[in-house]
């Protein structure tokens, strides 16, 4: 199985995309809650893929980004590393900037606050 | 599990000016939380920095004796 080829899909197919360990509902990892929770209160949909227990497709991974660890952030298509990155670019306003030009468009995040 | 002393070195043979600072997060030798100062940084995006410190610790990730890394990387003034 080309593996490549199928993250090349998930990356086009969702916005925001995390590679973690675990789901969004049963997180098997600190990193990957706390990325979770740094995505929750953007308020834009985001999708967890686990790889946890699929070690090629994580080799695969690595291989492309060059990054080794877990869980791996990808926004429009481009890879972002994970929250020691996205941290300091939240904290300039440069990650709402490029969410908005990927979105198109400002959250509605008042109502994500309140289904959750 | 890993000792801060080989942790260095690996970082060390990838960024030979390096200055490093580690913090066994969770006392079993393999959650760190590891920062690196270094002129090598200069002029590289967060995400570079970044790639060029993973890529020292790539076997000890690989090998299992590192789990974790929270990794914070500062540019050195020349």
């Amino acid at each position: 199985m080309d593996y490549q080829e199928e993250i090349e899909r998930e990356i086009a197919a969702n916005p925001i995309l995390v590679y973690g360990k675990g789901t969004k509902t049963a997180p098997r990892c600190g990193f990957t809650l706390e990325t979770i929770e740094f995505f929750d209160r953007f308020g834009y949909p985001f999708e967890v893929i686990d790889v946890l227990e699929n070690a090629p497709k994580r080799e695969a991974l690595a291989e492309m980004t060059n990054w080794p660890t877990l869980p791996k952030v990808f926004i429009g298509g481009a890879f972002y590393g994970d929250t020691d990155i996205l941290g300091p670019m939240a904290a300039s306003g440069e990650l709402q900037t490029k969410l908005e030009e990927v979105f198109g468009g400002p959250s509605e995040q008042r109502e994500t606050i309140q289904l959750r | 599990m890993i000792e801060n002393k080989t942790l260095t070195e690996l970082i060390r043979a990838a960024i030979p000016d390096a200055e490093i600072g580690i913090f066994d997060r969770t006392g079993t030798m393999d959650h760190f939380n590891v920062t690196v100062r270094s002129r090598e940084f200069g002029g590289k995006t967060l995400i570079e920095q970044h790639q060029l410190v993973y890529g020292a610790l790539k076997g000890a990730l690989k090998d299992g004796r590192v789990h974790a890394v929270e990794l914070k990387t500062i540019v050195a003034e020349e």
